[in-house]
């Protein structure tokens, strides 16, 4: 009987455990207000933006259909990752509990909350990578938690979306420093070589 | 002509100084018997700052010593090991970076990852035999120097296949691992090999977690510095090239390819002989015990490497960890090298003290076997500190394995030690390519089943330590051979001779290490030294 009652007992803090854990943790992006606020995102150009120089002109205003108006307290304006920039890439996987989502990781602004339509000319940083895009503002609580949302695509994430071409990061002098550099190395190593060659010659030769 | 030593007791054999010895073609001793270089019988040994053996390998290990030539090339070889480690898997800490930059897909980065230690399949065969005919030195200097470029030039790479391409040619530099362990081998006796070996293994190993460390601290001071990210990984990777280079050019300046001097002096001077590749590399594949080893390793070390490359995405994702906990937490696996493999190859030196060869296979099964458990439950973990303490007891035991497999191997040849070592070590890159390719590069198997999966492959392939016979000291559950020819170390070791290059005495280095090596007998070496006289091919006059 001893052993029914610790068994029971361990089991009943395993599960207390469980739930203790799933309070704090599952706020889940599903239970959000959709398009609880207008967003458009609209390239500076056509064609494939340039991170670090094209712009996006930014728009977000309250949408008629909004219901928890009254706790948005500060607006997050994020960049997102489209469908397509997501496959074979688990490590921008959209995950429904907010904490684990990584599919937008990008900030673009933070402001707080005003009934007036805002704007924001946001210029694409340098280190944005390749990808196709479309941008989402969250309405975050006091509490720093998210109610609702608004994003620049449909909800397929299909239409309006927006890519991007990162910088390639390398430089000219980087590559002549590298190329120096590896010279320098190869040519040491042979001077050191035939140089012993030549002493050991010279030894032989006594 | 006179020879000063008539017991004939265990490191003082006098090849050479007498009359009644053979007289070589290559002269191993000089002309008249004596030569600077040669062994005088109470003198030479006091030119060394540490004891040394009939072959002048230092028989005590002081790691905080950097005395010519012993400990100097103690700690340049693992400083060389580890530099390359560094080297080698300093992309995995930034690959959240360079994936972005890069435009990288999962299969790419899993591809790179195996190219990363597949080239050293190739150059780990390569350069034991390049130490066998240029020495030491010149096999780790070259492994540095020439692939420092490969390093420098990460600031080139513009896609999934530059970057595929650079991580391959940066991994061949991992051969140093050989001419590491084939310098220690030439330069300290057999009975503290596994400890000297272990250590300069582990310390090196450690590269592997330092780097995980060290390249997000370098890439942060750069983007302090004002560089966009993109561009500070490129110039991060400058550091492991700039100490490539440096640590090569120290290794030709400081240090000495064997305890009597540099090969190419000893060679011309006629010290030691030159040896053919092709026979040195008969009689490696000649031996089966290579192979064996091969396996060994590559479940040992093997999965350690591939460890070192996924374990810091492994805790990332499964328990939602910040990208620089998980990486503090890769760090710790690689980092106990520092006592997990010294202490592996310590283990193996003193079960072989009481135990001979049978207690260092059987310390080698335990470990290795211990650490393929743990890594199974490794995979099975869910909670995050049993998941850091089952890694932990893994990463010591499959660690401490590796300390111990390098305690056998400069047994199993003398003739052809630096083919067998660089086999041994590419057997870990092998195992390491394939256990990545079968379980970690598809979306077949989540990764903790994968972990499981190769635990329990280890644990299987690890039963092969049974098969590694020694007719002179017998294997795990076998004893000697009762032969009284076979059983002697001399036989063993001069096997891997004709008999035309033993009439030119070309196999008289092995002779010398034959006798050195009795003390793997065990226990029974200390009576057995006493009694017996030595044994020659010819008698002598004692």
């Amino acid at each position: 009987m001893a052993i029914h009652k610790i068994f029971f007992a361990s089991l009943l803090i395993c599960l207390l455990f469980q739930i203790s854990h799933g309070a704090t943790k599952e706020r889940l992006f599903s239970d959000l207000e959709k398009g609880a606020l207008e967003v458009t995102a609209t390239p500076s150009r056509e064609g494939v933006l340039d991170a670090g120089i094209d712009k996006l002109s930014i728009t977000w205003k309250l949408s008629s259909t909004a219901t928890k108006e009254a706790e948005f307290t500060t607006i997050k304006v994020k960049l997102c990752y489209a469908p397509v920039s997501q496959v074979d890439r688990p490590w921008r996987k959209t995950e429904n509990e907010l904490f684990k989502d990584k599919s937008c990781p990008h900030k673009i602004i933070t402001r707080p909350y005003d009934k007036s339509p805002q704007s924001f000319e946001y210029t694409l940083e340098r280190d944005i990578p390749t990808g196709t895009y479309f941008v989402r503002a969250y309405a975050v609580d006091a509490k720093g938690h998210e109610v609702a949302f608004g994003q620049s695509t449909d909800e397929a994430k299909s239409t309006k979306l927006f890519s991007v071409q990162a910088i390639s990061g390398r430089h000219k002098s980087l590559d002549i420093a590298s190329v120096c550099f590896s010279v320098f190395s190869v040519l040491a190593l042979l001077v050191f070589f035939v140089n012993e060659k030549r002493k050991a010659k010279i030894e032989q030769s006594k | 002509m006179a020879h000063r030593d008539e017991e004939g007791s265990i490191g003082t054999s006098m090849h050479g100084v007498t009359a009644k010895e053979h007289v070589f073609s290559f002269s191993v001793q000089g002309e008249d018997g004596l030569s600077s270089h040669s062994v005088q019988s109470d003198d030479p040994t006091a030119e060394f700052a540490l004891p040394v053996d009939s072959e002048h390998k230092a028989k005590v290990f002081k790691p905080l010593s950097f005395a010519k030539p012993h400990m100097r090339a103690f700690h340049l070889g693992w400083i060389s090991f580890f530099t390359c480690f560094i080297s080698t898997f300093a992309a995995a800490p930034l690959v959240p970076i360079i994936r972005d930059n890069l435009d990288l897909t999962k299969t790419d980065i899993g591809n790179a990852g195996v190219a990363s230690v597949s080239g050293a399949i190739f150059s780990r065969l390569a350069i034991g035999a390049v130490c066998d005919l240029l020495g030491a030195r010149y096999g780790t200097a070259f492994l540095l120097m020439l692939s420092a470029p490969a390093v420098f030039s990460m600031s080139f790479v513009a896609d999934a296949g530059g970057y595929l391409s650079v991580r391959f040619m940066i991994g061949f530099c991992l051969a140093t691992f050989v001419s590491c362990s084939y310098w220690t081998s030439v330069m300290f006796t057999g009975k503290i090999i596994g400890l000297v070996n272990g250590c300069a293994g582990g310390w090196g190993d450690m590269g592997g977690g330092v780097t995980q460390l060290l390249m997000p601290m370098v890439f942060h001071v750069i983007k302090v510095a004002g560089a966009t990210p993109f561009t500070a990984w490129r110039i991060a990777f400058f550091v492991p090239g700039f100490l490539q280079v440096i640590i090569g050019i120290l290794v030709l300046t400081l240090g000495q390819d064997l305890p009597d001097g540099n090969l190419s002096t000893l060679q011309k001077k006629g010290d030691v002989s030159k040896d053919k590749l092709t026979k040195v590399f008969w009689y490696a594949l000649r031996n089966y015990r290579t192979y064996v080893l091969f396996i060994l390793y590559g479940f040992s070390m093997g999965i350690e490497m591939t460890i070192n490359n996924v374990i810091s995405e492994y805790f990332f994702d499964r328990f939602q960890l910040k990208l620089h906990t998980a990486g503090m937490i890769a760090a710790s696996f690689g980092m106990s090298n520092f006592f997990a493999r010294p202490i592996g190859g310590f283990a193996s030196d003193m079960s072989a003290r009481f135990f001979g060869m049978r207690g260092r296979l059987w310390t080698l099964w335990i470990l290795q076997t211990s650490g393929g458990l743990f890594c199974v439950w490794l995979g099975r973990a869910t909670s995050l500190p049993i998941a850091i303490l089952s890694m932990m007891l893994f990463s010591f035991g499959v660690q401490a394995a590796c300390g111990a497999i390098f305690g056998i191997v400069p047994f199993v040849s003398r003739r052809s030690l630096g083919i067998i070592s660089g086999l041994t070590g590419a057997g870990g890159n092998f195992g390491s390519g394939l256990t990545q390719l079968a379980f970690f590069s598809s979306s077949r198997f989540h990764t903790a089943d994968g972990l499981s999966l190769i635990g329990v492959t280890a644990m299987i392939f690890t039963l092969l330590v049974a098969f590694i016979h020694f007719p002179q000291w017998g294997s795990m559950f076998l004893g000697p051979t009762s032969d009284g020819r076979q059983s002697k170390e001399e036989h063993y070791y001069a096997a891997e001779w004709t008999e035309a290059e033993k009439l030119q005495g070309l196999h008289e280095g092995s002779l010398k290490f034959a006798e050195n090596s009795r003390s793997e007998r065990g226990k029974k070496a200390a009576t057995d030294g006493a009694s017996t006289p030595l044994e020659n091919d010819n008698p002598a006059d004692v």
